[in-house]
């Protein structure tokens, strides 16, 4: 059970890689939807007694994560018609440097933590500090609102897989709250980057420092 | 009756003034003068007789019990308040009437009550925590009455300059007294804190928070400008008064705390260094307010350097010199309360009749105003500390404690001989700046068409200078009479020199005064038999040959001043532009001479400045890119890990 949860979370690990490098934007969406699908059957991995709470959960999870978001981000990226480059702050080299210099920090930290035993052999922790990071490194080192909103999606990712630790003690019900306030919040952003680019004909957020008063 | 019921009536009659000044101007002055009289009745009760008045009641604000205390030391200070709280009172209604000032004159009557019973309670609580509130509104009141003329750029600079250098020392004040109260357990203030050496460090706080106040030399920054641009009879009280505030904290607190050893030293110092330095910068000025602010600062210098005498006596086994350094101190604060309200009472009439400062636009006008060029003068040999009057008086104390030190051969004459100097020195200088303030403002023919059209100001105006020169003159001709008084709030500040025998000295000191002023009187009254019998032949003075001499060939106070001024250069540092006269038919030709404020220009300013430009280095860091703001997220965030991982262990 523990190899296949972990070589679940090392896929993702490995496409928050792909996502640090990825130039264009369908492909970066495309990134972000296949973790979140990945991370949505994960907890199926982790419950042995099915029910059908837990399906739900798990259906909404990866429609959600897989699919309604990353059409949301579709769709606003046709309405507000952007160019499919991303302009990076950080270049494509640097992320992915930092990106796989903080994987291997979080993997080696995670060693230092007084973990559960159940949890030790899994690769729980590290992933989700390791998608944390990611999340910040996009956050950070692009200027597009879309890929910032990607960026803001793994970094949820990564806040999933720690609530997957406490998957014994914090009801799924929660876990499917979130999952419903990221989605409304895409929702919204999407108007929004629609809004910003009639307003301002681009979606550089560099050019919104003259709103910083 | 009983000081607690005159204090009551007091303040009642205050706060009810604060409310009747908007509207009703009689009753607000009836209320004042009952008010000041029925405090000035609890202090002479104290004053004159032989205990303190203390009351502890149960009504609490701010979760502490109200707390009052009326020793001798606060009464002293609390006799001057009212005198000059009265008289300053009496001169406003003519000199900022309602009909010249129809706004600001009722808000001037409002504030003037709530400075007045203020500082009242400043010198009354005995809790710290009131403490610190009655000292933060009596810097509030002080500030709407230096900023009453608002609409001038130059009252609202200085009004802003003075609130902030006031909450300096408020702010280290709050140090002090958190700081004592932590120690103590409770916010009480009293002499029982003197048993607790560890306690002596903080006086270093009260002389920085309260020598604010007082204008000590360095600190003085905020104290010309304001003193300069406030109506003079906020002048009056800011300066014979306020500053007292800050003498009065100073003293308060090393009298009621212990004293590191320094203290006297650095004391005397202080004192030194500002009275030669203040009266150094006085003599150089042209704006006679500006001019009467600075002599401010060499007599609280006088001041400090009789309390730093009585510290260093204090040290050095109460040597009984001490206690007549610390008496000049005392009874200078007195004398410096009367005679400066009474100057810049006459300042404010002369400013009345002529509506400038400015003293190079001003000249003869004893002609036009006898009475106050009279009273200018009588101030004026009082703030010199000439025979007869009340500065001797008190400046001959602090010598005496000086030389007192001397002759004994203690360490502390090591500080003394400077001092000694210093004092005699700033002295010369304070008779030279009267001199050409004097000289400026009153002799000679008049050097504009304002001089000439000045008028004599009205009786309200008159009566409280002439209630102040008779205070002067009467401290001056019969010091015996200040002796007891002066030695009872010398005993509450060091319970040792309580005694009260009186020097033989000053009894002599006053049968002198009485024949010198008697002699001056009937030479006085000779010269004027023999101009009335004789008759009086008027002529040119001589005017160097000159055609048809003109008013503006007179000396200015610039070239009055201009030796002195060369002796002090490094201090003051004139800023001087000069054109000459060229070729065979010359253009025009002029020379100015600015006095800049040389420690707020060339050390306050750059600090500030230098404030400034880290502040716009730090606010670059908020420019709005939302990519960055992240990145600051992810630093704290790490940084807070960093700290709980490695950091300190719970």
């Amino acid at each position: 059970m523990n190899t296949h949860l972990n070589l679940l979370i090392g896929l993702a690990m490995g496409l928050n890689l792909i996502a640090l490098g990825s130039s264009r934007l369908p492909s970066l969406i495309l990134v972000v939807s296949a973790q979140g699908m990945l991370l949505g059957v994960m907890p199926l991995l982790l419950e042995h007694d099915w029910s059908w709470m837990l399906l739900a959960v798990v259906v909404a999870t990866v429609g959600g994560k897989g699919l309604v978001i990353p059409a949301l981000l579709r769709r606003a990226m046709r309405a507000a018609n952007i160019e499919r480059e991303l302009e990076p702050l950080i270049g494509f080299v640097p992320s992915l440097l930092l990106g796989a210099g903080g994987m291997i920090a979080a993997v080696a930290f995670s060693q230092s933590l007084p973990l559960l035993p159940e949890h030790a052999g899994l690769l729980l922790v590290p992933g989700a500090m390791a998608s944390i990071l990611t999340g910040f490194i996009l956050l950070i080192g692009r200027v597009k609102a879309i890929s910032q909103v990607c960026g803001y999606l793994i970094l949820e990712n990564g806040i999933y897989l720690f609530g997957l630790l406490l998957i014994r003690s914090t009801p799924l019900m929660v876990e499917a709250g979130v999952l419903l306030d990221v989605t409304v919040g895409v929702f919204v952003i999407g108007i929004i980057v629609d809004r910003i680019q009639r307003a301002f004909d681009s979606l550089d957020t560099r050019k919104l420092t003259v709103l910083h008063e | 009756m009983s000081p607690g019921v005159l204090l009551l009536v007091a303040a009642g009659c205050l706060v009810a003034g604060i409310v009747s000044g908007l509207r009703w101007p009689r009753t607000w002055l009836t209320l004042t003068v009952i008010g000041t009289a029925a405090a000035l009745g609890a202090s002479l009760w104290v004053l004159l007789g032989s205990t303190d008045w203390e009351w502890l009641s149960d009504i609490t604000v701010g979760g502490e019990r109200l707390h009052l205390r009326l020793d001798a030391l606060s009464a002293l200070f609390l006799a001057l308040l009212c005198v000059v709280g009265a008289s300053g009172a009496l001169y406003a209604r003519g000199y900022w009437s309602d009909r010249q000032f129809p706004v600001s004159a009722p808000r001037g009557r409002a504030w003037w009550s709530s400075l007045v019973l203020c500082m009242g309670l400043v010198l009354t609580l005995s809790n710290g925590l009131h403490f610190l509130i009655a000292w933060e509104l009596f810097t509030v009141s002080a500030y709407f009455l230096i900023t009453l003329e608002n609409k001038r750029p130059a009252v609202r600079a200085a009004g802003w300059l003075y609130l902030a250098a006031s909450h300096v020392g408020t702010l280290v004040l709050f140090a002090l007294f958190a700081t004592l109260a932590s120690h103590n357990g409770n916010w009480d203030l009293g002499p029982a804190m003197r048993e607790q050496a560890g306690l002596a460090p903080l006086f270093w706080l009260a002389l920085f928070g309260f020598g604010v106040k007082a204008g000590v030399f360095p600190l003085h920054v905020w104290l010309p400008s304001a003193h300069a641009n406030a109506p003079s009879h906020v002048s009056a009280m800011l300066s014979g008064v306020a500053l007292k505030m800050g003498v009065y904290g100073i003293m308060r607190f090393n009298g009621w705390l212990p004293v590191p050893p320094a203290a006297g030293w650095v004391v005397i110092g202080l004192g030194s260094l500002g009275a030669l330095l203040g009266i150094a910068f006085a003599f150089a000025q042209n704006d006679f307010k500006r001019l009467l602010a600075y002599c401010s600062v060499e007599n609280v210098g006088v001041i400090l350097i009789g309390l730093g005498g009585a510290l260093l006596a204090v040290t050095q086994g109460d040597a009984p010199w001490g206690r007549l350094a610390l008496a000049g101190a005392l009874l200078h604060v007195w004398n410096h309360g009367a005679f400066k309200s009474l100057l810049f009472f006459s300042a404010g009439s002369v400013l009345h009749a002529t509506g400038t400062r400015e003293m190079s636009r001003l000249g003869g006008l004893w002609r036009a105003m006898p009475w106050t060029a009279g009273l200018f003068a009588l101030g004026a040999l009082a703030v010199s500390g000439l025979p007869p009057l009340n500065g001797f008086v008190s400046e001959w104390l602090v010598y005496l404690g000086l030389l007192g030190a001397i002759t004994s051969k203690a360490p502390a004459a090591w500080a003394a001989i400077p001092a000694v100097i210093l004092l005699a020195l700033a002295g010369a200088l304070a008779l030279a700046s009267f001199a050409k303030a004097g000289a400026m403002i009153f002799l000679g023919a008049p050097r504009t068409q304002t001089a000439m059209r000045a008028h004599e100001c009205g009786r309200w105006m008159l009566g409280p200078m002439i209630a102040l020169a008779v205070v002067c003159a009467v401290i001056g001709l019969v010091p015996a009479l200040v002796w007891p008084v002066v030695t009872r709030a010398a005993g509450s500040w060091h319970p040792a020199w309580a005694l009260a025998e009186s020097p033989a000295p000053l009894v002599t000191l006053g049968l002198v005064h009485v024949a010198l002023a008697l002699a001056v009187v009937g030479v006085a009254a000779g010269l004027w038999w023999k101009a009335q019998t004789n008759g009086v032949q008027r002529g040119l003075t001589w005017d160097c040959g000159y055609a048809t001499p003109t008013a503006r060939m007179q000396y200015t106070g610039g070239s009055f001043a201009g030796i002195g001024v060369g002796w002090f250069s490094w201090i003051l540092q004139p800023e001087r532009s000069l054109r000459r006269l060229r070729g065979v038919l010359p253009a025009s030709a002029f020379r100015q001479e600015r006095m800049p404020e040389t420690v707020l220009e060339r050390v306050i300013a750059p600090m500030g400045e230098g404030v400034l430009r880290v502040s716009s280095a730090v606010r670059r860091l908020q420019h709005g890119r939302l990519q960055a703001y992240v990145l600051y997220v992810v630093a704290g965030i790490a940084a807070l890990g960093c700290l709980v991982l490695f950091g300190g262990k719970p």
